[in-house]
């Protein structure tokens, strides 16, 4: 099969994917107790009142009409063209519309994932091929030992203690936030503060983005990367006993060049897979992390829908994180076709 | 040798690491440092050059002899203000919340507390309680100058401020009052969620009269003694019908949140309000060049800039860190107390309105008897609570009216607290449904609370509650719980034994609170004729005397038939750093930033 044939086909087959998971949220919503009319009278409500919003929120309709309307929306290519994202409704509780509200929410998610897994990468995988090329050494104990720990720590905590120690006793980073609110964003291209202010050609703004991203991007980073330490050095040192390594060696060719591209190329295939799995989590949002660290993205967001009952503004957001998984499962999918050439045979 | 390579790589790496952290930092830094210096030279350049001026000026009058005195003398204070003025451009408070606008600043719909506390700094109501008040009953002219009602409480007349504008220079007159009354209730159908319509506006006023420019008359439905608390709260504040449509909030589909100013006869404008994903993210507010009482010093503060933080930990974090001027709305009792010994930081305390009391589902036996429910009620621990979930910042409530209002009483003072002698008497009666309830017979029953947060320390309360009960040992009780949305559900369909429920004020008058025992969106099924007689007597007397003797009769039938039951009241808190001054915490729980200074 050739590459493009293997791309549309992997394209054809999110459909009945995206509408299956759609399908589930659609009705999981509606079995969870809680009325999201009722959620919009803190205090006092009579049942005229509650009969209002409950029309005016259209959830006086029978489901199957609630369910059509909703596909319709989404299939709805005018209004995909007009502004940008797909009709995904008006939210329940803030009547705002969700794909709008998606959108705004998702460059701070894409920043703070971007640079973490730009973290975890390289700590990961350099960690994992030192550990497994110093096997069993003092050197791999205590590198196995930080992975573990990283990985096992909770991500609120060793937030909480970046917050102290740089935040509140060396006041060097800022505890929390995108940017310094003395200092004004940077206009919107892309919505990443770094790139736009860059853009801008604005130095300053750019550091100030810098120092807010870096606590919350180290916290994630160093806690995604025991897990890339682990996989990369147990496969690492799979690949260094297998025999295509001696014979490279037995040609007199570098170390260097036998581990990072004979061993670590092929050892990477599973490294790779769980890297883009892990990126499309963070990209539906690091809710810990972004709570930790107020920052306002898709994973902060979908928490608040879920308590207010916003069934609409969580239906969005899940067709969006089934879209995320799916882009970055097919980009893993092409770049594994590209660095394994036998699968696409 | 490959080892040793790696291991300079790794030494490298980390140098590099650290030199470019380092130079990132400092480079930060300098530039911050530098653009402050740079700001400051320009505010320290202008008011060189003023003094210069001023001082060839008193050359030109010493030279001159008195001549052109006057007009010397008012050169000279003009200067001086733009001096002031230049000087107190610096001036920013930075404040640190969890809170967020929940929909919109238009007051035909916002009903959220944060929603209405920027539309107090940024909004005009006819009157206001004055600053510091204990009771909430002390209201001081805003845009009326002066009010009085007729004798039976069914008319009241307001006299306006003249001069006074809106930000955009629209000068503000009685059919501006009219206007606003008349949409709030005009849009109550459209708006159900919003705070005319809670408020029951159009239940209340029957027609706005504009009786000359500034004179304007509230005919109401019946007499209705609280009306100037009402005519104070946010839902009443005065919109500019330029950007307030009659039929319409200020939001629309394009533009959801339009930050346009609606009501904007406040201390502040709205310059900027941003939101992402239906949160706040930044809120500015600058000082309103045309507010009326400007020439008062008011505001204090040129730019207020709101921050928005997820939780009470990031905040207090935050103010720790100092990169907040204050924390406002909310930080746990335990960080405030942790913060008070911190000279970083200055605590400030003030009076709470927020309550919680505990309800019982008349319509689940055994609890539609009111001698069991009476029982359940001494047995609580109002104190054990207070003093281990809130370590002493609430009181032990025991009237549904909180203390320095009118008609607070101790009412459920004469069932006490973990009263066992009178539950164990009480219950171990053969007539009680089901009993009697003793140590081998134990009246079992559910209570419940909401578990998502939206009520402080809900479990740690429960968990306290429930063990007080059982210490009488004829009962025992099931911990039960349901985050809000299914908390109100649950609480709908009635299927609670006993739940516990919280009240914040709309406006502070006993009129707001003592309606709880028998309100029927609280969904007890409980009734009385008698305490809504007196209720209603209570709206058509100004007579505080007689108002006071009514609340507390009201009080007197509550604690026999016990509905609804009070629990705690609250206390408020603001953390500051220690040149913040003027923060006011009263029984109002507004926070009026324009009389805050540094």
């Amino acid at each position: 099969m050739g590459l493009r044939s293997y791309v549309i086909t992997r394209i054809l087959l999110t459909i009945p994917t995206l509408l299956l998971l759609l399908t589930m949220v659609f009705l999981v919503m509606r079995v969870l107790p809680g009325d999201p009319v009722a959620l919009h009278f803190e205090k006092k409500a009579t049942p005229e009142q509650m009969e209002q919003m409950r029309s005016r929120l259209g959830l006086d309709k029978p489901l199957w009409a609630q369910y059509m309307d909703y596909l319709g929306g989404i299939v709805d290519i005018g209004y995909f063209l007009e502004h940008g994202y797909p009709n995904l409704g008006e939210s329940m509780q803030t009547f705002e519309e969700v794909g709008g509200q998606i959108f705004s929410a998702f460059p701070a998610t894409l920043e703070l994932a971007v640079y973490s897994m730009i973290i975890a990468a390289g700590i990961g995988v350099v960690l994992g091929v030192i550990s497994s090329k110093s096997y069993n050494s003092v050197l791999d104990h205590l590198i196995r030992g930080f992975g573990t720990v990283t990985y096992a720590v909770p991500i609120f905590l060793l937030g909480m203690i970046f917050q102290l120690i740089f935040g509140v006793y060396l006041r060097w980073l800022p505890t929390g936030l995108r940017l310094n609110p003395a200092v004004e964003p940077p206009a919107c291209v892309t919505g990443l503060y770094t790139i736009d202010s860059l853009l801008e050609g604005n130095l300053f703004t750019f550091f100030e983005s810098l120092k807010a991203l870096l606590l919350p991007c180290l916290t994630l980073g160093l806690i995604l990367s025991g897990m890339f330490i682990r996989m990369t050095r147990t496969n690492m040192l799979e690949t260094l006993r297998l025999d295509f390594v001696t014979a490279a060696r037995a040609r007199g060719l570098k170390e260097s060049t036998v581990t990072y591209s004979y061993a670590l190329r092929n050892a990477f295939l599973p490294v790779l897979t769980m890297m883009g799995l892990q990126f499309a989590i963070l990209l539906g949002g690091a809710i810990l992390t972004e709570t930790t660290f107020s920052w306002p993205g898709l994973g902060r967001y979908v928490v608040d829908r879920i308590n207010f009952r916003d069934y609409t503004a969580i239906q969005g957001a899940i067709v969006m994180f089934g879209i995320f998984v799916t882009l970055v499962s097919l980009v893993v999918d092409i770049l594994y076709a590209y660095v394994d050439p036998r699968i696409r045979l | 040798m490959t080892d040793k390579i790696e291991l300079a790589i790794i030494v490298l790496v980390l140098i590099g690491i650290i030199v470019s952290s380092s130079t990132m930092y400092y480079v930060t830094t300098t530039v911050g440092n530098l653009s402050t210096l740079t700001s400051d030279v320009s505010t320290l350049t202008e008011s060189v050059s003023n003094l210069t001026s001023t001082v060839s000026d008193l050359a030109s009058i010493t030279a001159e002899g008195f001549e052109g005195y006057a007009e010397a003398i008012a050169a000279l204070e003009a200067r001086l203000a733009a001096i002031e003025a230049g000087l107190a451009v610096k001036e920013t408070l930075i404040v640190g919340t969890t809170d967020s606008v929940e929909l919109t600043l238009d007051p035909a719909q916002a009903y959220d507390y944060f929603g209405w506390c920027i539309l107090q700094q940024i909004a005009g109501t006819l009157v206001s309680v004055k600053p510091g008040s204990t009771t909430g009953a002390d209201f001081v002219p805003e845009l009326a100058e002066s009010w009085n009602a007729s004798a039976d409480l069914d008319v009241w007349d307001f006299t306006l401020r003249e001069g006074v504008k809106f930000s955009d220079g629209t000068e503000f007159k009685a059919t501006h009052v009219k206007y606003s009354f008349d949409r709030a209730i005009e849009l109550i159908p459209s708006i159900p969620e919003g705070a005319p319509a809670g408020l029951g506006y159009d239940a209340i006023i029957n027609r706005t009269e504009v009786l000359d420019t500034y004179k304007v008359r509230f005919h109401l439905n019946f007499p209705f003694s609280p009306f100037l608390g009402i005519a104070s709260c946010r839902a009443s504040a005065i919109v500019n019908p330029t950007y307030a449509p009659i039929a319409q909030v200020n939001h629309t589909a394009g533009d959801p949140r339009a930050s346009t100013p609606v009501a904007s006869a406040g201390p502040y404008v709205l310059s900027e309000w941003k939101r992402t994903a239906g949160r706040d993210v930044e809120i500015k507010l600058d000082a309103n060049p045309n507010y009326w009482n400007l020439a008062s010093g008011y505001p204090k503060i040129n730019r207020i800039i709101f921050r928005f933080y997820s939780d009470s930990a990031s905040l207090r974090l935050a103010i720790g860190a100092g990169d907040i001027d204050m924390a406002f709305r909310h930080i746990s009792p335990t960080d405030v107390l942790d913060l008070e010994g911190n000279p970083n930081v200055k605590v400030w305390w003030g009076t709470g309105a927020f309550v919680q009391y505990l309800c019982f589902q008349e319509k689940r036996a055994p609890f539609n008897d009111t001698r069991v429910r009476r029982a359940v009620t001494a047995a609580l621990d109002r104190k054990a609570v207070c003093d281990t979930v809130f370590l002493n910042l609430s009181k032990p409530l025991y009237s549904i009216v909180p203390p320095g209002m009118l008609g607070h009483t101790e009412a459920f003072q004469k069932l006490g607290d973990a009263n066992y002698t009178y539950t164990n008497n009480t219950l171990n009666d053969p007539t009680i449904y089901g009993g009697p309830y003793n140590a081998t017979n134990k009246l079992t029953f559910d209570l419940w609370y909401e578990s998502s947060g939206h009520y402080p320390m809900s479990k740690e309360q429960a968990l306290v509650y429930k063990e007080a009960l059982e210490a009488s040992g004829v009962m025992t009780v099931t911990l039960k719980s349901a985050d809000w949305a299914g908390y109100k559900t649950s609480r709908d369909n009635e299927i609670m034994d006993a739940y516990v429920y919280g009240w914040y004020p709309d406006y502070v008058d006993p009129d707001d609170y003592s309606f709880l025992y028998w309100a029927s969106w609280i969904h007890t099924n409980y009734h009385n004729a008698t305490q809504e007689a007196l209720y209603d007597q209570a709206r058509a007397t100004t007579n505080t005397t007689l108002r006071a003797i009514l609340y507390a009769q009201i009080d007197e039938i509550a604690v026999d038939q016990c509905s609804v039951v009070p629990l705690y009241v609250s206390s408020a808190w603001a953390v500051t750093k220690p040149n913040i001054y003027g923060v006011y915490l009263d029984i109002t729980q507004d926070m009026r930033y324009w009389l805050i200074s540094k």
